[in-house]
């Protein structure tokens, strides 16, 4: 099956377009700062000058560099998505497999619990966190995780639960098998396409999440990140510094959220057969 | 009744009470003196006899219960920043969020859904190919891009609509006037959000159409000799609404935040600028209220739309 | 209704998946064809085109007739007219069928007021009314599908369909998801519409459902029909090897053979467009859109020409590849097939044969269809051994003829005898004996190859015997290959002896007790090799036996044999289960050991059937005068195929005792003697 999923996912359009977006992306990320020639932090040069050899964005109000600073802003908003990504994606796999294995009272307590975290909403809790104790975007990411983990639990835990009556668990389960061997030896592997799909979209909410809250005022200002830029870059729209300010952090952010959303639609289509036969 | 009404009540009540619990809590957890750590950074300046007043306040030690009188009085706190009563705020701007909101939902469930029906039924057509490339690629562009881009395009460069506000300020407008005023005033928000919702509904409810039309029943109504609409929207989209419903009820999660951007972008006097402009000058208690408010009003939409569910589809309804 | 030539193929790039293949069909008033056939035979492809209902890729050609109204290439719009109001279905998928989100009684209405522009509350009234008829109360019209039953579901969509009054139906698979309770309702229901006029047709695997529902049935195969029969003949009769085969795989009441299957698979018949096209006469029908031509891979075309059948057939030559067959009629039946229908591969006529003084066998006919198993029951010296061992043509005959797939074997040249002996593989009662002790297990196998082909030792040999040990699941390593036979157990040896029956590649074997001198326990593994093997090669199985339960399980057809004479042969269920010869009805009690049976063999002198009269006439109970002075002739019974040999068989009621009943004190005194043997 591994094999099979890989060979399809290498010819459908949207994984290309996603992948190939998120390498860019990733690569821009990882590499990004060694590029950019100035430091995002430094204020020596003259504010709101337009795009030059030396400064190919331009400067902002703050006089900093704008391509240094969008450089440091897609690496803390990707950052944070990536960060709360996994950190959700690996507590959804662990409490959705706990509860599918373990089943009884401690099913009940965590799908309940997840059940009432999915009836909150999570922006909510961390504009009051925010607001309240100002908390490093660490902590705000893990946060979120926390509360983003049902809908990947709830997913895990019902394919596992299908899987657990499956060919090859079963007999698994025969031979005398115990819960942690099936867990980590058939359960763990299988639902690799679950994990995949569940970190893309969580790592695109995260993403969409932290520029909102960034564009809110709620992250630290001297934070470079996407949101940040655009809020500052908002209040000149009307300026011509619209086209080397404002516009670059609004492609990347769709570049980024566009990436992860092809990436989540093709596994989609990977995952439910239905949806792949008839996609056209 | 449905059961999965019944058995989701419970998440429902725990979830407000815990919001509820949360909001009375979390100020009492702030570091150090919580009139100072409230103000500190906020651009109020109080004098003596406020910072004596909310001193008093919150140094009552109020049970939570007390607290949840309080709430269902109205009583949601006062507003430094905007010297009024939160509640007076919230349902000040609330009716504004309800029009821009509500219309761009129901016009894009409606359009997606038909469009989605549409596009399902005609599967494997060119034009068909087409627009699900284009809306799936619509649907990895964020509201904040969206939203500057129209604002970037219609309002500056083309000025077709103005760029801010809900109604032109101090305008003496007959009603239809004021009517046409307040809609090329919701013209680009709305589209920003039409933009932003259209191709994840269009998306769910062709790819659930495309389920349908694989149903043995669609070849019962189809050998009944009905005619094609009915087919199709009688016996096939009857059956392809449920999950568009449910994506309805998890969007309105997003409507504040959605709200926020769009709304800040294109200065409409909204919840979402209301909450903007509170954390810009960290009004906790409008915060507060507006964020209590909010997720409420998520539960109730969410639990209504949970006993919906159940005329929509009978076999959730007897499922055991 | 009537259909004349109809090809469906679906378009699939530059290939078209061929459903149905030039198929005939006619739908008359008050009465039911049936329509049988493995799934992807096509049933469901030819139920949906007489409603105009096929995806929008299928190619269609011929004409489908309805009232002389030409449904093929008809707009949607005239046909959404005449669906449901002239042609309505049952389709297969039961509750699936009905929307889940509309009340059933509105679902039921539906079609008055789109046909009959009713209002609704009229329309409903009638939709309860027609639930009312198939009794289902006003209640159970206001719940949705998923509340009802699955026979309530079966019900509600017979409802639904004849609420227009439609003069054809299609019913696919109506009972496949129905208890045995629900499946007896809905063939009444079916059979009252029937009697209603309505032209039914009944698509269906259920062979006991078409049997006794249907007047007519067809038996497609890859969209071709192969056979069409009256629907009584179905089971019984089959003259097609794949309406044979059919039979044998259906787990009816009727049939006591373990389940067999049908050997190899289907595959999907594939054409080029262009093929297509050129068989269609290059007509594209005006409904369907144009064909963009793409580069079509070639190699990948199957059963283009030759029956389609042929790869599973037990019967196929070479010229089953090389023409294409049409639909032939053979008395009631019409059958796609080169050879006619099932062939005989074997007939003896008029067939004797005397050891010195003794008459062993009486002039006996004995016909074998390719690809069953016959069983010869009898007690010992019967003549059973004799008949088979002269249809293997170890045993020469006195008089008669003897022919081996349609010819002659008198008039063979030995060269025919060489392949002759290729031809039939014989298992021994003894096969110890047949074989010198001094070889082993290779060479024992081997040998008949070697005898053959007048080679030593090669490769081929010893991949062919190395082939047939693991056919019959022995083992291929020198542990077996290097024994001698007596060191094996007797289940190895016996399947020893039959891998050396089948090496060299026969299509017909006859065993004589193969399997008398083993336990139960083995007995019953090799019979199941035995058995897999007949489906896998496609043999024809001449078996001898005196167990009647194990012949039960094994046997097509069974011929009951009595002092060198056939006293009744038909097929196994028949004669198993409504046997008429007394003889045979002896022979089933004692193998049942029904209380009050007693064996009095012992007491008969040995018969001969040089004797004039009824061989069984000095034992049976029924016995007349006439018995003695005349042999009864072999009669078929019935229309089905079963013949008995006896002048009493109508008078002989089924409670009747066949035996001379023996008095208490006769009882009594033999069973002081301790003198009752156990053997038949």
């Amino acid at each position: 099956m591994h094999r099979d999923s890989w060979r399809e996912l290498k010819q459908d359009q949207w994984f290309i377009a996603g992948s190939a977006t998120a390498l860019l992306c990733l690569f821009l990320v990882v590499a990004g700062p060694w590029f950019a020639s100035h430091d995002p932090n430094d204020i020596s040069f003259s504010p709101l000058s337009a795009p030059s050899t030396e400064h190919w964005l331009g400067v902002n109000d703050g006089a900093m560099d704008i391509l240094a600073e969008l450089l440091h802003g897609m690496r803390k908003t990707a950052g944070f998505g990536l960060l709360s990504g996994s950190a959700g994606l690996g507590l959804g796999i662990f409490i959705g497999l706990a509860a599918a294995c373990f089943g009884g009272m401690a099913e009940r307590f965590l799908m309940g619990l997840g059940e009432i975290l999915l009836a909150i909403l999570a922006v909510m809790i961390l504009i009051l966190a925010a607001m309240f104790f100002r908390p490093a975007p660490v902590v705000l990411a893990f946060l979120l995780a926390f509360l983003s983990w049902p809908t990947t639990a709830k997913a895990i835990r019902a394919q596992a639960l299908l899987r657990k009556e499956s060919l090859h668990v079963r007999p698994a389960r025969q031979m005398g098998a115990s819960s942690a061997y099936i867990l980590l030896r058939h359960l763990l592997p299988e639902l690799y396409l679950l994990y995949l799909m569940g970190f893309a979209g969580k790592v695109r909410s995260a993403v969409l999440m932290e520029a909102s809250l960034a564009f809110l005022g709620l992250l630290d200002p001297n934070r470079k990140s996407l949101g940040i830029i655009i809020k500052y870059a908002l209040k000149y729209y009307y300026l011509d510094v619209r086209f080397n300010w404002l516009l670059p952090p609004i492609a990347c952010l769709t570049l980024l959220v566009m990436s992860l959303t092809c990436l989540v639609i093709s596994l989609e289509k990977l995952f439910d057969p239905r949806l792949r036969e008839w996609w056209w | 009744m449905t059961r999965a009404f019944l058995r989701m009540l419970p998440a429902y009540l725990l979830a407000g009470l815990t919001l509820i619990a949360l909001s009375h809590a979390l100020p009492r957890f702030m570091p150090g003196d919580f009139v100072t750590a409230m103000c500190s950074g906020s651009h109020v300046v109080l004098n003596g006899e406020e910072d004596a007043e909310l001193r008093r306040r919150y140094a009552h030690e109020e049970g939570c219960f007390q607290y949840l009188a309080r709430l269902c009085r109205l009583d949601w706190g006062y507003s430094q920043a905007f010297m009024t009563p939160v509640s007076r705020l919230i349902l000040d701007a609330l009716p504004w969020t309800l029009l821009l909101m509500g219309t761009a939902h129901l016009i894009s469930t409606a359009l997606g859904f038909a469009a989605g029906v549409e596009a399902a039924w005609r599967r494997g057509q060119a034009a068909q190919k087409i627009s699900v490339e284009v809306m799936t690629i619509l649907e990895g562009v964020p509201e904040i891009a969206t939203g500057v881009l129209l604002l970037l395009v219609f309002a500056l460069k083309l000025g077709w609509s103005p760029a801010a506000g809900a109604e032109t300020a101090y305008a003496q407008h007959g009603t239809w006037q004021r009517v046409l005023d307040v809609a090329n005033h919701l013209v680009l928000p709305l589209s920003t959000l039409v933009v932003a919702y259209l191709p994840g509904n269009f998306l769910l409810a062709r790819w659930s159409m495309l389920l349908v039309l694989k149903a043995p029943f669609m070849e019962t109504a189809r050998a009944k000799g009905l005619p094609p609409l009915r087919v199709r929207y009688a016996h096939g989209a009857c059956n392809a609404l449920l999950p568009l419903v449910t994506r309805l009820g998890l969007r309105i999660a997003f409507m504040v935040t959605g709200a926020v951007v769009v709304e800040t972008i294109h200065s409409y006097p909204g919840l979402g600028t209301l909450l903007f402009n509170a954390i810009a000058r960290r009004d906790i208690p409008l915060v507060q209220g507006i964020v209590l408010f909010s997720s409420i009003t998520f539960l109730a939409v969410n639990m209504g739309l949970e006993l919906f569910y159940g005329w929509l589809d009978p076999r959730l309804k007897h499922a055991s | 209704m009537k259909v004349e030539g109809l090809s469906v193929g679906f378009r699939e790039g530059g290939q078209v998946l061929v459903a149905l293949d030039r198929v005939n069909l006619e739908l008359e008033g008050g009465r039911v064809v049936g329509l049988v056939g493995e799934s992807g035979s096509g049933k469901t492809t030819l139920g949906k085109s007489l409603m105009g209902l096929l995806a929008p890729n299928a190619l269609v050609e011929g004409s489908i007739r309805l009232d002389e109204r030409e449904l093929v290439g008809l707009d949607e719009t005239s046909l959404n007219a005449l669906r449901w109001s002239r042609v309505a279905m049952v389709s297969q998928a039961g509750g699936g069928t009905l929307n889940p989100v509309h009340r059933v009684v509105d679902q039921v209405a539906e079609p008055l007021v789109q046909h009959r522009r009713l209002r609704a509350g009229e329309a409903r009234n009638e939709a309860l009314a027609a639930l009312g008829e198939m009794g289902l109360s006003a209640a159970h019209g206001d719940l949705f599908p998923h509340q009802l039953s699955g026979g309530q579901v079966q019900r509600v969509l017979l409802a639904m369909a004849t609420i227009l009054d439609p003069a054809v139906l299609v019913l696919d698979e109506p009972t496949a998801a129905l208890d045995v309770m629900s499946k007896g309702l809905m063939a009444e229901v079916v059979r009252n519409l029937r009697d209603r006029g309505k032209a039914i047709l009944l698509i269906t695997h259920d062979l006991d459902l078409a049997r006794s529902l249907a007047d007519q049935v067809l038996i497609l195969y890859l969209g071709q029909i192969m056979e069409t029969m009256p629907a009584l003949d179905l089971l019984v009769r089959p003259c097609h090897p794949y309406t044979l085969a059919l039979g044998r795989s259906y787990p009816g009441m009727g049939t006591l053979r373990d389940l067999g299957g049908i050997r190899g698979e289907t595959h999907g018949r594939r054409l080029d467009l262009k093929q297509w096209q050129a068989r269609a006469g290059g007509i594209v029908p005006p409904h369907q859109p144009p064909i963009r031509e793409r580069a079509v891979e070639t190699g990948r075309i199957e059963f283009e020409e030759g029956c389609l059948f042929r790869h599973r057939c037990t019967q196929s030559i070479d010229e089953c590849g090389r023409r294409a067959v049409s639909l032939v009629s053979a008395g009631r039946h019409q059958v796609r097939c080169v050879l006619g229908g099932i062939a005989e591969l074997l007939r003896l006529e008029k067939v004797e044969k005397r050891y010195g003084r003794i008459h062993a066998l009486a002039s006996t006919d004995l016909a074998l269809r390719a690809g069953e198993l016959f069983c010869l029951l009898g007690e010992t010296g019967s003549g059973k051994t004799t008949l088979a061992m002269i249809a293997a043509g170890v045993v020469t005959m006195d008089r008669g003829t003897r022919f081996f797939a349609g010819r002659n074997m008198d008039a063979w040249s030995k060269e025919d005898y060489r392949s002759l002996a290729r031809e039939i593989g014989v298992v021994y009662q003894n096969p110890a004996e047949a074989v010198s002790h001094r070889l082993k297990v290779f060479d024992i196998v081997a040998e008949p190859l070697r005898v053959q082909h007048r080679r030593r030792d090669s490769a081929e040999v010893r991949t062919r015997v190395m082939e047939v040990l693991s056919d019959v699941r022995l083992s291929t390593g020198p542990e077996i290959l290097d024994r001698y036979p007596h060191e094996l157990n007797m289940g190895a040896v016996q399947r020893v002896y039959i891998a050396r029956a089948l090496v060299t590649g026969p299509r017909f074997v006859v065993a004589d007790e193969p399997t008398s001198a083993l336990d139960p326990g083995v007995q019953a593994k090799v019979i199941k090799t035995l058995l897999d093997l007949q489906i896998e090669k496609g043999l024809t199985l001449l078996f001898v036996t005196h167990d009647v339960g194990l012949a039960r399980k094994i046997a097509d057809r069974v011929g009951v044999m009595l002092a060198g004479r056939v006293v009744e042969m038909g097929s196994a269920a028949e004669v198993m289960q409504r046997p008429r010869h007394p003889y045979t009805r002896l022979l089933m009690e004692g193998a049942r050991h029904s209380p009050g049976f007693h064996r009095r063999t012992h007491e008969t002198k040995r018969l001969s059937a040089e004797r004039g009269g009824c061989v069984f006439a000095d034992r049976c109970g029924w016995a007349t005068d006439g018995c003695t002075l005349e042999s009864p002739p072999l009669l078929n019974v019935n229309t089905s195929d079963h013949w008995v040999s006896c002048f009493r068989m109508d008078g002989l009621k089924s409670s009747d005792h066949v035996w001379k009943p023996e008095t208490d004190e006769e009882f009594s005194r033999r069973s002081k003697n301790k003198s009752a043997g156990c053997s038949l």
